[in-house]
């Protein structure tokens, strides 16, 4: 008997990926810090962390603070800088099993463009993210993805340097994200990463003092959910381009909430501090789910339960 | 496409016995002979919350023996207080061995071991370790006040000679542990685990003593594998422990930073610019 497991595959402009699975930039390192602890023969591919022109130091410590249901970082896009990262580092991806997508930030739309255009040129990357929504830098790093008209320059200035998968990762701290998102489309991408984190800060009330050496930072994990769930929502009634959903999912039954709302594909990010066999854990459910419902793939429920949103009815009371 | 092997390093290991050393403060013994097999002192392992909803806490290896691995802790948050309602029995799982622990290849003869508070976790092994290869090993230990100084007596019985210090004076020397080391005969090797205020200490006194000392820093950790540069401290660009990624800046600096979890947790004082 022949059984023919449901599919997983998803397809994110020309990149085809075997499980609809992003490990979220900045989270996961190459993957390689992570393998011995996790099974990456079951993830779609580790985005790497945010790559800039030059090299960044990052922010003062410190950087994390664990917060209820979830946790704030301000890393401040550390990174040693587009050259010494495509002499040193990129080549070691060549040999890893699993697909690393580059992830690109930046401070004009010509450093994006740059970076973009030498990141996207290696045989290793498989894709690139524009990153236009870091939170956590003191000079405008949020600012592209909070402007419809940057967010638009950004993505056709890295369009143009490409022809691999353009993923522009969109910032929640918007009022219209779905208007952001148009824009990116209409610019040439090919998918949209829904959401980055969402701004936030803790106090110390012994020291008087901001927690975060950045006093800001960026909310992640489980505290974020409903508010990506809505993002992903809102943007999948108006783009037709796939969605990588992702922001607080921890467990099979929050992923599907994304793919249920319109995600094509899922980031987990902060989930992997909690366990490293979470990616594999919700990549096996998945197909479970999708068997026990005699699905073939999971394209099947992507956007299933976006049925817009309910009318409201203005509440005639009694007269008299 | 090529498979990679499967993950060998997360353990699944049952609560074997479970103490409150004080209140607030618990030890928990562990069913973990990988662990115990794979740990160097210094190390620590990433305990996976039984309930899944929070992130690992990153917690030192105290005892490694036989099968028996344990973890010593105080419980200041939701993390550690639902780690510290396990039962004999149940389940805990576990990352690691992680980081790189106390190098004790220099075979000093005499030891100052200096631990505050909750640091006496992570200096377990390196004193039994120390003991059984010939050094006389001097552990000065501080704390808030003398029910927190938990285990003293463990590190008499593994052979060090100690020298308790409260902040409160309820026992021993009334003050800063670090005093103690200012006063103390020559050492030929200074090890620290214990709150960042007491380890710049050490690190100044050690300085002025011309005394080498093994830090093991302490950082709120994400990933704990060095996967988001989440725990940072500059360190000096030729340190052996360097990262040789990334360079601090395009200038060229003589420092780099280097991650608490990965390089770390142990690192030589005098290549640290904190
Ligand atoms: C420690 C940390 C570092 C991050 N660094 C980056 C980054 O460099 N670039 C980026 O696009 N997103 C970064 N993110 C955002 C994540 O990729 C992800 O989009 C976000 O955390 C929401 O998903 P999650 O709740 O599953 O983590 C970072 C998140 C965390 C927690
Ligand atoms: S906690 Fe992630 S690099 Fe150290």
């Amino acid at each position: 008997m022949v059984e023919t497991k449901p599919s997983l595959a998803v397809k994110l402009g020309k990149l085809r990926l075997e499980y609809p699975t992003l490990m979220g930039s900045g989270c996961y390192g190459s993957g390689q810090e992570f393998a011995p602890f996790a099974n990456l023969n079951k993830i779609g591919a580790v985005v790497l962390k945010s790559v800039t022109r030059l090299p960044r130091l990052g922010n003062p410590t410190p950087r994390l603070v664990h917060t209820p249901a979830g946790m704030l970082n301000a890393i401040g896009l550390q990174n040693p800088g587009i050259d010494w990262y495509l002499d040193h580092e990129v080549p070691k991806y060549a040999k890893l099993p699993w697909r690393v997508v580059g992830s690109v930030a930046g401070f004009s739309v010509d450093d994006y463009a740059y970076v973009c255009e030498r990141l996207a040129a290696r045989d290793e990357i498989a894709a690139v993210e524009l990153n236009i929504s870091c939170p956590n830098v003191a000079s405008e790093g949020e600012t592209f993805a909070c402007d419809p008209k940057l967010t638009a320059s950004v993505v056709r200035a890295c369009r143009a340097t490409t022809d691999k998968t353009l993923i522009v990762k969109l910032s929640p701290n918007v009022t219209d994200i779905a208007a952001i998102a148009l824009e990116a489309e209409g610019a040439g991408a090919d998918a949209l990463a829904v959401i980055n984190t969402v701004r936030g800060m803790s106090i110390d009330a012994e020291t008087w003092h901001p927690r975060l050496g950045n006093v800001t930072g960026g909310l992640s994990g489980p505290a974020i959910r409903p508010i990506a769930v809505l993002a992903v929502y809102e943007v999948a009634r108006v783009a037709t381009i796939p969605i990588v959903g992702q922001g607080g999912i921890e467990t099979t039954r929050d992923a599907l909430e994304f793919f249920l709302a319109g995600a094509a594909a899922v980031g987990i990010g902060t989930a992997n501090f909690t366990d490293p066999r979470i990616p594999e854990r919700i990549a096996d459910e998945l197909r479970d789910y999708l068997w026990n419902r005699n699905l073939a793939s999971i394209g099947e429920i992507v956007g299933k339960a976006n049925v817009g949103f309910a009318n409201v009815y203005e509440y005639e009371g009694d007269e008299g | 496409m090529t498979t990679l092997d499967l993950p060998v390093r997360v353990h699944a290991t049952l609560v074997t016995d479970r103490r409150e050393l004080a209140p607030g403060v618990v030890l928990l013994g562990l069913d973990a002979p990988d662990v115990v097999a794979a740990t160097q002192p210094g190390q620590f392992v990433m305990a996976i919350p039984p309930s899944g909803e929070a992130a690992a806490t990153a917690l030192g290896v105290y005892e490694a023996e036989g099968k028996r691995a344990s973890l010593l802790f105080f419980v200041t948050g939701n993390r550690t207080r639902e780690l510290s309602e396990l039962r004999v029995g149940e389940r805990l799982d576990v990352v690691g061995p992680l980081g790189n622990g106390f190098d004790l290849s220099g075979k000093p003869s005499r030891v100052a071991i200096v631990a505050g508070g909750v640091g006496i976790a992570s200096v377990l092994l390196p004193a039994q370790a120390l003991v059984r290869a010939g050094a006389r090993v001097q552990l000065l230990y501080g704390a808030r006040t003398a029910a927190l100084l938990v285990e003293a007596e463990r590190f008499n019985e593994a052979g060090c000679a100690l020298a308790l210090a409260t902040d409160d004076g309820t026992t021993g020397y009334h003050g800063y542990v670090t005093d103690l080391l200012e006063r103390l005969p020559r050492v030929d090797l200074i090890l620290a685990c214990g709150p960042t205020p007491m380890l710049r200490a050490v690190a100044r006194i050690a300085a002025t003593l011309g005394v080498r000392a093994q830090l093991s820093l302490e950082e709120t950790f994400a990933c704990g594998v060095g996967g988001c540069w989440g725990c940072v401290v500059p360190i000096v660009r030729t340190s052996a422990q360097a990262p040789r990624f990334p360079p601090a800046n395009a200038g060229g600096s003589d420092f780099v930073n280097a991650r608490i979890c990965k390089e770390g947790p142990v690192f030589w004082s005098h290549e640290l610019r904190w």
